[in-house]
């Protein structure tokens, strides 16, 4: 009833509340024009509007809803209703991710999206932009946009937003047509990684195939500068790599050797020295995985040629550690040990202890083979202490363990001629070895073996006879 | 004994114009308990809705009969509640019916008794009354009489505000009458935002692709149209067509599938139908055909989505087993589909349509 008091007073004699009462019924006569009650009405809005400065609808809206719901009115009033839906249906799924985490009882993090202006500024502001280049037929525009968002979400909670958006990027690109394909091969390198990501290793392959054949001659480049070719180049071959080392798992060799063949073409192509080389090395692998020693050995020289002519110590340790083992496994120990022992003067110089430890167990090994225990044991003692500096104990103690072995092999030798001469003299010196339980050769006995007694002995032949039975199935092999 | 006269009515008792509420001088001799100020009053009811309901009348407005026990004292009270569910029920939708089809009119008793028996039942200021107040103002809003519909919304919007659980669908159908208000009344940037609130409620409530949030997109077009942003207008006009498309073409598929499994078993053919009340298939023909026209007026660049709205028609039509106008949008689609030489898959799916249409005209006895 304020109003009433602070109007004019209109040229009106009935009570205007009664005038509308008799208007309200459909079927009553009319007897005011109806214009004069429109204006009559407009007028006491504007009169309001003017003299009662309040909220404006704008703000009452904004204080009685959410913000979820304002920014998707503003979406809708300015027609962008397309990215209203995709709004949408990802709030929807954002609630049914929240829901299935709920009924697991996993710790979500997330908080709803209502509650995060700012992720919905981003959406309102990169949707209705594409929407509306989509409708100019900017496609280039629109995949802008859209990509924006897709990096805007690159983060490990909105994994799934993100790849919602490499998939609309995917499809737009491949409207886009000026550019020679550039966006359509982006695009198939997004939905690669985002295969990738989900282990679908056959499907990302296919992309990342497309992907490199489009970048192929060409001298495009991504935002932080790298060639796209060499990135496709990259990324084929580790999804190759991943491939076929399930397919060796799954001793499926000739797959993975036809797989990492073909991965060795692209990287020759891709002119890049060091993807040539892993490249190599992983079919070298796989041949030995596959029994083909012969090609395995080709296929790992190209490797250490590779690494040698980029002066690359690393990878020519590892290619002649791998050489070492496809020999090991022929049975040329000659050989191997020569690799073997380039293999820890090159970790020597890089200071490369996991590489010494390796290298000298295997060396280790083959002598502990051949009957060279003591030889064998000095490697061992070599790669024990290089784990102590190391504190990796799992390692320290299975290094531990063959130092033990070879160390009672070494021994086993004195106490068998002792026992086998049996004169006083060797019982003298047995006894006085159980005595003592160390100095039967000069250096002392260490770790789990100085308390162990003729029981340990026998222990340690079941061990020889183990290696022996070892050695006889990888000559079987 | 039609005529009544107010003098010779007891007293307290006030017979009142079952349209206007004025002092009644008639009275419906088929039912006895409905009264008029007078024929035109009488004959506009009996035309809208007196015709089907005069007979359910009875027992709502004649006295209850003496029951003997309290047990059927309950049920005959639970009996009157669910007949005048019914007539709510049954009111509202002829209400809506005239309204698609455009009688304003007629719309307007039949809306008005649905109100009233919503007063009846769930009491003034319940939300329960918001559909009634609706169909009025929109039945307002179609004879023009712009403040009257006003005064509706207004009362809607006010019960709605007050009121704490008041369903997304009524919201949604709230505001698309605000739209459609301020649209009359060439406001638009107010309808744009009430038709935005109307289709973000629609979408929560049936979800984004459904025909029942069409209905707001088709009107935001309707002013983009008007504010001559054609390139806004002509994204939203193609959304509802896909829509009506996407519904009517899986309920098609539906029931051909259906058709093939159960034809051996029964020896008997399903009926066409289109699985929306009568309500929605008016306002299915409404928005298609003014698409339609829109699209043949002013966006006769892009023949494509002219023929996709034709093909919608003839599936509607189909279903509403109105094959003779099925079979003229379908001629018209094939001969604007050849005039501009469209691909040949688009020629093939109209040739099936109006293989089948021929086949269900003349069916093979």
């Amino acid at each position: 009833m304020s109003k009433m008091a602070t109007l004019p007073p209109l040229p009106m004699t009935r009570p205007k509340l009664a005038a509308l009462a008799r208007q309200k019924l459909p079927c009553s006569p009319v007897t005011i024009p109806r214009s004069q009650l429109i204006k009559e009405k407009d007028d006491i809005d504007h009169y309001v509007e003017v003299n009662f400065k309040g909220l404006s609808k704008e703000e009452v809206a904004a204080y009685r809803n959410s913000y979820k719901k304002n920014i998707c009115v503003d979406m809708l009033r300015d027609g962008y209703h397309k990215s209203f839906t995709e709004l949408f249906t990802l709030m929807e799924q954002w609630d049914a991710l929240r829901e299935v985490a709920r009924i697991r009882s996993l710790q979500w993090l997330q908080k709803p999206l209502e509650e995060q202006p700012d992720k919905l500024d981003h959406f309102y502001h990169y949707l209705t932009r594409a929407e509306d280049a989509e409708r100019k037929g900017y496609f280039e525009d629109v995949y802008q946009n859209l990509y924006a968002l897709a990096c805007y979400f690159n983060n490990s909670e909105d994994k799934w937003v993100r790849n919602h958006f490499y998939e609309r990027c995917f499809g737009i690109a491949q409207l886009i047509k000026i550019d020679g394909g550039k966006r359509e091969a982006e695009a198939h390198g997004n939905m690669g990684l985002l295969h990738e990501e989900d282990g679908q290793l056959l499907e990302a392959a296919e992309h990342y195939e497309a992907f490199h054949q489009l970048t192929q001659g060409r001298i495009w480049k991504d935002e932080t500068g790298r060639f796209l070719n060499l990135l496709a180049c990259e990324c084929l071959l580790r999804t190759y790599r991943l491939l076929s080392d399930k397919m060796l798992e799954n001793k499926d060799y000739k797959q993975a050797i036809k797989i990492l063949i073909k991965a060795c073409e692209i990287a020759k192509e891709g002119s890049d020295q060091h993807m040539q080389g892993e490249a190599s090395y992983y079919l070298g692998l796989a041949y030995l995985a596959a029994g083909e020693y012969n090609t395995a050995l080709t296929a790992l020289n190209t490797y250490s040629k590779i690494s040698t002519d980029q002066d690359d110590d690393l990878n020519l340790g590892r290619a002649y550690e791998a050489i070492a083992k496809v020999l090991q496994s022929q049975g040329e120990m000659t050989e191997a040990i020569n690799y073997l022992e380039k293999v820890v003067k090159l970790a020597r110089n890089n200071f490369q202890s996991l590489d010494i430890v390796r290298a000298s167990t295997m060396l280790g090994d083959i002598y502990n083979e051949k009957g060279h225990y003591n030889i064998a044991s000095e490697y061992f003692q070599q790669a024990f202490d290089e784990t102590v500096g190391e504190m990796n104990m799992p390692l320290m103690e299975e290094t531990k363990v063959h130092y033990g072995i070879a160390k009672a092999h070494q021994m086993m030798l004195t106490v068998t001629n002792y026992i086998e001469s049996a004169d006083l003299t060797s019982l003298g010196y047995l006894l006085s070895w159980k005595e003592t339980r160390s100095d039967i050769e000069p250096q002392p006995v260490t770790g789990e073996f100085t308390s162990s007694t003729v029981e340990d002995v026998s222990q340690n032949s079941e061990h020889v006879e183990e290696l022996d039975f070892q050695i006889t199935k990888k000559n079987e092999t | 004994m039609n005529v009544i006269y107010p003098l010779a009515v007891p007293k307290g008792r006030r017979l009142c114009c079952e349209v206007c509420e004025a002092p009644a001088e008639r009275m419906c001799a088929a039912c006895t308990v409905t009264y008029y100020c007078g024929v035109a009053h009488q004959r506009a009811d009996w035309g809208s809705i007196h015709e089907k309901i005069c007979q359910l009348l009875i027992p709502l407005r004649t006295s209850m009969p003496f029951y003997n026990s309290e047990e059927e004292r309950q049920h005959g009270l639970q009996q009157l509640q669910q007949r005048q569910k019914h007539l709510i029920e049954f009111c509202y939708t002829v209400a809506q019916k005239y309204l698609f089809e455009g009688k304003h009119e007629d719309a307007v008793p039949a809306a008005l008794h649905s109100l009233r028996f919503r007063i009846n039942v769930h009491g003034l200021s319940s939300v329960e009354l918001v559909p009634a107040y609706l169909l009025l103002a929109e039945a307002s809003l179609g004879l023009g009489r712009i403040v009257q519909a006003e005064e509706y919304l207004f009362q809607a919007q006010w019960t709605v505000l007050k009121s704490t659980d008041c369903c997304n669908a009524t919201h949604s159908l709230l505001h698309r009458n605000l739209g459609l208000l301020y649209m009359a009344k060439k406001n638009y940037e107010e309808a744009r935002y009430h038709l935005a609130n109307d289709i973000y409620f629609a979408s929560c409530a049936f979800g984004t692709e459904d025909i029942r949030t069409s209905g707001g997109y088709f009107h935001l077009a309707n002013i983009f149209y008007n504010l001559k942003k054609l390139d806004v207008a002509d994204s939203l006009y193609t959304r509802v067509s896909e829509i009506w498309h996407k519904y009517l073409n899986d309920h098609y598929r539906g029931l051909v599938q259906a058709r093939v499994q159960q034809m051996d078993l029964l020896g008997k053919r399903f009926e066409n139908d289109t699985g929306l009340d009568e309500a929605q298939e008016a306002e299915a023909i409404r928005t298609l055909t003014s698409i339609l026209s829109i699209r043949e007026s002013t966006f006769n660049k892009t023949p494509q989505k002219t023929v996709f709205v034709l093909k919608t028609l003839v599936m509607l039509c189909y279903l509403m087993m109105n094959y003779s106008k099925a079979q003229e949008y379908a001629m018209r689609a094939l001969s604007l589909a050849e005039e501009k030489q469209l691909d040949a898959q688009e020629q093939n799916a109209i040739q099936e349509l109006l293989c089948l249409i021929s086949a269900e005209d003349h069916p093979i006895t």
